[in-house]
């Protein structure tokens, strides 16, 4: 028997549950020079925003430990560029193409989305509303009336599934999970970075021109499951795991928690073709324990 | 096929050059054949508590037995730890990575600046030159450091044959003084008929940068960025453009044109 892997999210197939985070492989033209796109089962394109951006300044990473801290802005090509270039290049894979979208207020979502719409081969969209890196990218991520307005408003100009990206920056993300699927969320998607800050002790200045960064890596695995957790318990609409994952080992824990399906991010930097090797190692461990369907793991954390 | 390949390579000799240097010779990489001088490899240290890899600039080849040397000096947790690992030891390699030089003409002088722990990539070009069968009086390698001391592995460049004019700024070795004012010694005009390479310190390349720019001398910088991915997909080793807006270091570079980065 040989195990399958391929899930549905709000109707849509994925051959595998493994997908790259946002921001972490671009629009996909780089990885496909170590590996071909059609091993993942989705790609998660960098935020696209109605104008292009170039981003904070340097320095805009910094290594941290198990992890690092990044203040990129938001830096992207913007939405033209991005349907005449980019998509094009991703319509020749054989993968699911998700692509992220942010804006400054909730107009620059719809105008991107409703560009997005008439490109067939932009799967689904995911919402960024939790980039940490921009002053007005929490607005929408904190406040769950705004939330579930933004994602309806966006529903009625992109036809097809849309998923919300959720922010830890919050006190309570279910109630905001909560709140996006009552604005007809296809599913959400958790966890985007903590806000962190590092400090180079000989210039005594913080490491990132813009002081404060995203902290993402194995250091914030245990933060993303138990919210994925949390949130799994709280809505109805599928959850996309995000946070930490490096292994295939990491992926379990993850869909154990009650994650669909899961993104791979900061793994890519320091193990670029972990996805290929955490899909071949899902298929082991479903074989080994005879697990039909890797659906068949989501959420069966057993209790104490 | 896969243009960019991770695999994990055997330490097949590790050479101590003192001063905190070291050589190390990787093997089997499967690329060794396909690599230009300029590009570079990312490396893992082997321990979790340094998250990303390192990069080096690739300092020979030998496509026969498939490996690839790095040199690198010990400047903080990374590298002090590859300093630590002995022969036979494994490391994941990525690569190989960046663009690599443009050869020059054979009608050219390529004057070639190497400054510090900056001269691998700048040997290889020397060698991928030579084996071109580029006329060697065409070559000038100028070589700078603080001391004769910070000039490493004088001896493999001396096996190549060619014009190696040291510089250092106490007059231990060669020219008493910097790298760029070596170049000026030796030649006062350009015109036309030279094309510089240089990899160094910042400042020495900054130097480097404004003299070829003076002279109206064409050639190429390796430049450095810390780089989380190596691979173009973090958008964090990016350096603003002369022409405005950035580049990603590790993807559109290392190498760059004189006056296309803003240094
Ligand atoms: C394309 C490229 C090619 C390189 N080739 C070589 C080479 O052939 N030989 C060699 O010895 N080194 C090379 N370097 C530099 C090398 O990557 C750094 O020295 C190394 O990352 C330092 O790691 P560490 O953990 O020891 O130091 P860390 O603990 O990270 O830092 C120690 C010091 O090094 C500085 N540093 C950290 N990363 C970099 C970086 N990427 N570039 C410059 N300074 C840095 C820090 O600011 C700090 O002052 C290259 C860098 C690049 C980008
Ligand atoms: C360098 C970098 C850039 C990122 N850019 C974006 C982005 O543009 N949009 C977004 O929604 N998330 C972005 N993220 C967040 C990731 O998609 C992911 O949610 C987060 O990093 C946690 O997962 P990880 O630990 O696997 O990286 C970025 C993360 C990193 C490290
Ligand atoms: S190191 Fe990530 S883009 Fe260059």
């Amino acid at each position: 028997m040989t195990p399958d892997l391929s899930v549905e999210i709000a109707g849509v197939k994925f051959k595998n549950p493994i997908l790259t985070a946002s921001g972490t492989c671009g629009y996909g033209e780089e990885l496909a020079d170590l590996f071909s796109l059609s091993h993942l089962g989705g790609i998660v394109t960098k935020s696209i925003t109605v104008e292009p951006r170039e981003g904070h300044p340097p320095p805009r990473t910094a290594e941290a430990d198990s992890g690092m801290l990044n203040a990129i802005g938001l830096a992207n090509v913007g939405v033209d560029r991005f349907i005449d270039e980019k998509l094009r290049f991703l319509e020749k894979h054989d993968t699911v193409v998700v692509v992220n979208v942010a804006g400054a207020r909730l107009q620059d979502y719809i105008d991107v989305c409703a560009r997005l719409d008439d490109c067939p081969r932009a799967d689904m969209v995911e919402l960024n509303f939790s980039c940490p890196n921009v002053d007005w990218g929490m607005e929408i991520a904190k406040s769950p009336t705004r939330a579930e307005q933004a994602v309806r408003e966006i529903n009625k100009v992109f036809s097809r599934p849309v998923i919300a990206k959720l922010s830890p920056n919050v006190s309570d993300i279910s109630e905001i999970a909560r709140a996006c699927e009552a604005g007809g969320a296809a599913a959400v998607s958790l966890i985007n970075t903590l806000v962190g800050m590092a400090v180079d002790i000989d210039t005594r200045r913080p490491r990132l021109t813009n002081n404060t960064g995203g902290l993402s890596g194995p250091a914030i695995k245990p933060v993303a499951l138990a919210m994925i957790h949390q949130v799994y318990g709280s809505v109805k609409t599928p959850v996309i795991g995000i946070g930490g994952v490096m292994t295939w080992r990491d992926a379990v824990e993850f869909f154990l928690c009650g994650a669909s399906a899961v993104q791979i991010g900061t793994a890519l930097f320091v193990e670029s073709d972990a996805p290929v090797k955490i899909t071949a190692g899902l298929k082991k461990y479903l074989s080994r324990n005879k697990i039909r369907n890797i659906s068949e793991l989501v959420g069966k954390l057993r209790k104490y | 096929m896969s243009r960019i390949v991770v695999e994990n390579l055997n330490i097949i000799k590790k050479t101590d050059l003192g001063r905190d240097n070291y050589v190390i010779d990787l093997a089997p990489f499967s690329k060794a054949g396909a690599v230009k001088p300029g590009r570079f490899i990312h490396v893992k240290i082997p321990r979790t508590d340094v998250f990303f890899r390192r990069a080096f600039s690739v300092y020979d080849i030998n496509p026969g037995e498939k490996s690839i040397s790095i040199i690198f000096k010990v400047l903080g947790r990374g590298t002090a730890l590859l300093a630590g690992l002995r022969n036979g030891d494994s490391l994941s390699v990525l690569g190989p990575l960046g663009n690599g030089f443009n050869l020059p003409s054979t009608r050219e002088t390529a004057i070639l600046a190497a400054g510090g722990i900056g001269m691998p990539p700048i040997y290889l070009l020397a060698k991928k030159l030579l084996e071109k069968r580029f006329d060697k009086t065409k070559l000038l390698f100028f070589y700078g450091g603080a001391s004769g001391a910070d000039l490493v592995d004088i001896r493999r460049i001396k096996k190549l044959g060619l014009k190696l004019l040291p510089a250092t700024e106490d007059g231990t070795l060669g020219f008493k003084g910097v790298v760029t004012d070596a170049i000026r010694d030796k030649i006062a005009t350009a015109d036309g008929k030279f094309r510089i390479y240089a990899c160094g310190p910042e400042g020495m390349l900054k130097a480097v940068d404004r003299l070829a720019g003076e002279l109206r001398m064409p050639g190429q910088l390796s430049l450095e960025a810390p780089m989380p991915c190596g691979l173009g997909v973090c958008l964090g080793c990016i350096r603003p453009l002369a022409a405005g807006g950035y580049t990603r270091v590790c993807r559109e570079g290392p190498v760059y044109n004189i006056g296309e980065v803003l240094l």
